[in-house]
């Protein structure tokens, strides 16, 4: 849903000089990472605009990070055993647990956003046509190592993923079957959107895929040049002996290409349906920044509408932000055991987007049943074991009015009327809790949105 | 003072179930007439999803066909142990409650149904059969399409009703907030048990007048009520209901149980949805799936008994699903494997029983799986047309025939 008002395209991507205080800190630290914990917040307050963006896009480098948990790959013999199958979903969850940590501790916040904006973009699903957790780690790996790097050598690489090859099927494409479905959802859903291509464009594509599958006893990308069909095609008014990664230079030749990416990240990390005018012009920085995403975002993430009161919380949170945001604003260092469970419940499964389109966000994450899921998590967190003396939520003043200040201050920037304060500090002078103050506030409209 | 204990302790356990006839945001609502067809306003679909691809040829039992036995050589049911229906069909002698329901003409079984170049996936099966687009990647169920479409009272909650922990992909809705309730039990907010914090809550999440202009503000508030103010009143609303059945002790006898509560209640739902399974029998199939038939037969048998006993049993019409049938061949683990077309049911007192459809043809197969010969959307346009008395096209994106299986 696109923000009421009206866009000043003029000025909107320049450099924002506005205010600079916690709101605003605040705000890119939902957007370009999981929220901000307490101490986060008033870091980035500190900074001016620039050097808070630029701390983002220039994370450092290889950190200490816990690594992966082992997990199985798909047996190399016969049909895996219901036994087989279980271990692998419970390497999922684990994998799922891993990830969601990360969001939760990484120094580099916008790498793990963007690989988490990634996964919903080229969305492959766990376990599904022999997605084994080993090629799910391997491309959530990939996601990762190119999420500020540049989509032209990203979608090329996906190309040849085998968890993608294998979920999309071009693992069966070849020259005598072809099997066009990856080369359709490339265009449809990677790259161009509908309309921008024709089923002859899908046909041809296919054609140049073919070959490209899985070595199954290596696990690993081969082309295979003996059903890969090297005849001549033509694509998108180009004519030539294409392969696969011909057609990933052709697509991102298209300018239709700049503007569906400039759509997607608008919609991840501006408001939802942005004007055409203003997907035109962040497509013509995509453009000169030849499909890098750290310079792009670098221009995104300062600029005036992205500090709009017009961008301000006019997105959804997804159940994943929700969740580890919770965990930061609490203090909490590691992620609730119960949690993959949970953000089931509140329609988001890591790993397992709903389909090849991916989540579709907004409005969809608002049911009753999905609100009562988020509503019930951070019940069972708050009266948790997790939420230990240390955290400033143990530590409120004795004051009621006093405490619901620092409440709605710490958890919503004081995005709250006279009349929050006043229910939550006659809460908390009555027989509330800090615990179940906390917990209120957190269930609050404004904390749902991001 | 503030304590720091646990702010949910010491409350009110669970929710009060207070029987108030009163209180209706679904009582008077349904009897709102739908426009169109006469009737239709008291009218509920129940969709059954057999998660997991049922085998339909085990299920449906061919066992006229020769063919069926030669290709079925440790799975195939013996001729003698199934409940015919005629010399060449009959069902799985697990499913005698639904056979005496066929007996009294409440069953229409619709053979052959699939869609064109089936998926094997079962995520992307499911999904299809969930989206009713084969052919595109669709964000709304059909059912949630109805809902949007079917004009029904905004302020009725429980339009639409998944008896699920998880909503599904049927009923996801533009317009529509259709919760899912596994169990009244666990369809709640646990700060609901504290009478301050729920009060509290309920001034807190509808505040929507803040310092900012979302667009999704006003939605969010909007939908914490819902959840609020529905898992609040469900239980008051159907605890008025007494069950006059006995159903079997099985996830699926409790979400039928719960059906036939709210069928009864008279709230102005229109549609429900409850999973069964999992049918996955790739391996050792028979004793996997005649429990699985079991369970359902029984649990049906128990629900259109508690229906007909409150009158309800015309109003209720069940649908059954699954994302695909099985190869033809079993496999070389008693079990068979991901197949295409496969047969469903339409079951209860407004149904017009009996075979419907084409046998599956078991020698022109599609790389041995059944062809399907009845489009899974034509069934979906009968129910909306002549069950919940709506237009299917632009639902279904197209024009199906429909069956003649509604009475």
């Amino acid at each position: 849903m696109r923000p009421a008002g009206q866009l000043d395209v003029m000025t909107a991507l320049s450099a924002y000089r506005g205010a600079w205080e916690d709101r605003q800190a605040a705000h890119l630290l939902r957007r370009a990472g999981f929220g901000g914990t307490p101490q986060e917040i008033a870091r980035y307050a500190a900074m001016s605009p620039s050097g808070a963006v630029a701390s983002l896009i220039h994370f450092p480098g290889a950190s200490s990070f816990s690594p992966p948990p082992a997990v199985m790959g798909r047996p190399a013999m016969g049909r895996p055993t219901k036994d087989q199958r279980r271990e692998a979903v419970a390497d999922i969850v684990a994998l799922q647990m891993w990830w969601l940590n990360r969001m939760l501790t990484t120094p580099a916040p916008l790498q793990e956003k963007m690989t988490f904006f990634l996964h919903g973009h080229f969305t492959t699903a766990a376990i599904e046509k022999g997605v084994w957790p080993d090629l799910v780690l391997a491309q959530n790996q990939l996601l990762r190592e190119n999420a500020l790097g540049n989509l032209h050598d990203l979608t090329l690489a996906l190309s040849k993923d085998p968890a993608m090859l294998l979920y999309l099927d071009n693992a069966e494409n070849n020259k005598s079957h072809p099997n066009e479905n990856y080369a359709r959802e490339l265009m449809e859903l990677f790259t161009l959107g509908l309309g921008n291509y024709t089923e002859e464009d899908v046909r041809q594509s296919a054609r140049a895929f073919t070959g490209w599958t899985v070595d199954r006893r290596t696990g690993t990308f081969f082309a295979n040049p003996r059903t890969h069909d090297d005849g001549y095609k033509t694509f998108l008014t180009h004519s030539g002996d294409f392969d696969g990664s011909d057609i990933v230079d052709i697509i991102y030749q298209q300018r239709t290409c700049e503007r569906f990416w400039s759509s997607a990240l608008l919609n991840a990390f501006v408001y939802n349906d942005p004007e055409p005018d203003l997907v035109d012009e962040f497509a013509n920085v995509i453009a000169r920044n030849r499909f890098e995403l750290a310079p792009s975002l670098s221009v995104l993430l300062q600029s005036n509408v992205f500090y709009s009161e017009r961008a301000y919380r006019a997105l959804v949170k997804s159940p994943v932000e929700f969740a580890v945001g919770v965990h930061k604003q609490l203090g909490l260092t590691q992620i609730a055991v119960g949690t993959p469970a949970a953000l089931r419940a509140m329609g988001q499964v890591l790993f397992h987007p709903p389909n090849v389109a991916g989540w579709p966000g907004g409005a969809h994450w608002l049911t009753s049943q999905m609100l009562i899921a988020r509503d019930n998590y951070i019940a069972r967190l708050v009266e948790g074991r997790e939420m230990n003396e240390s955290s400033w939520a143990a530590q409120l003043p004795g004051d009621a009015g006093k405490a619901a200040r620092e409440i709605l201050f710490t958890l919503l920037q004081n995005d709250a009327t006279p009349r929050a304060y006043d229910q939550l500090a006659a809460y908390l002078g009555g027989a509330g809790t800090a615990r179940g103050a906390v917990y209120l506030a957190m269930a609050m409209p404004a904390y749902q949105l991001g | 003072m503030m304590k720091r204990g646990r702010f949910l302790l010491g409350a009110l356990s669970g929710i009060t179930v207070v029987a108030n006839a009163d209180h209706v945001f679904g009582r008077a609502l349904a009897d709102a007439p739908l426009p169109g067809l006469p009737g239709a306003g008291d009218r509920i679909l129940l969709l059954i999803n057999l998660q997991g691809g049922n085998d339909g040829l085990n299920c449906v039992v061919p066992h006229g066909n020769p063919l069926y036995y030669r290709m079925r050589p440790t799975l195939g049911i013996a001729q003698s142990d199934v409940l015919a229906i005629d010399a060449n069909t009959g069902f799985n002698p697990q499913m005698r409650a639904l056979k005496a329901m066929y007996d009294k003409g409440q069953v229409a079984v619709v053979q052959g149904v699939g869609y064109p170049n089936p998926d094997h996936s079962h995520f992307r099966s499911t999904e299809i059969w969930q989206t009713a687009a084969p052919q595109s990647y669709e964000h709304t169920g059909w059912l949630g399409r109805y809902l949007d479409d079917a004009n029904l009272p905004k302020n009725n909650l429980f339009n639409g009703i998944a008896l699920a922990e998880v909503q599904p992909e049927v009923l996801v809705s533009n317009e529509v907030d259709v919760p899912s309730i596994a169990s009244l039990r666990g369809y709640g907010l646990i700060s609901d048990r504290n009478a301050l914090a729920k009060r509290t809550y309920t001034e807190l999440a509808t505040d929507d007048t803040l310092p900012f202009a979302s667009p999704y503000l006003a939605h969010v508030a909007e939908i914490e009520d819902h959840a609020q103010r529905g898992s609040e009143e469900l239980p008051k609303l159907v605890a008025g209901y007494k069950t006059e059945a006995s159903y079997p002790a099985t996830p699926l006898g409790r979400s039928l149980a719960l059906a036939a509560q709210i069928a009864g209640s008279r709230l102005g739902t229109r549609v429900l949805y409850v999973q069964h399974g999992s049918f996955d029998t790739h391996v050792s199939q028979k004793e996997t799936q005649d429990r699985l038939l079991g369970e359902f037969s029984d649990a049906i048998g128990a629900f259109y008994a508690d229906l007909a006993a409150h009158g309800n049993d015309a109003r209720v019409l069940t649908l059954t699903f699954s994302e695909f049938g099985r190869r033809i061949a079993e496999n070389g683990s008693r079990g068979t494997d991901h197949g295409e077309a496969s047969p469903l049911f339409a079951i209860g007192g407004g149904v017009k029983g009996g075979l419907y459809g084409v046998a599956p043809d078991l020698s022109d197969t599609n790389m041995g799986n059944v062809r399907f010969t009845t489009d899974f959307r034509s069934v979906y346009a009968t129910v909306l047309e002549r069950w919940l008395g709506r237009p299917s096209q632009s639902i279904l994106a197209g024009n199906f025939e429909q069956l003649p299986i509604i009475a």
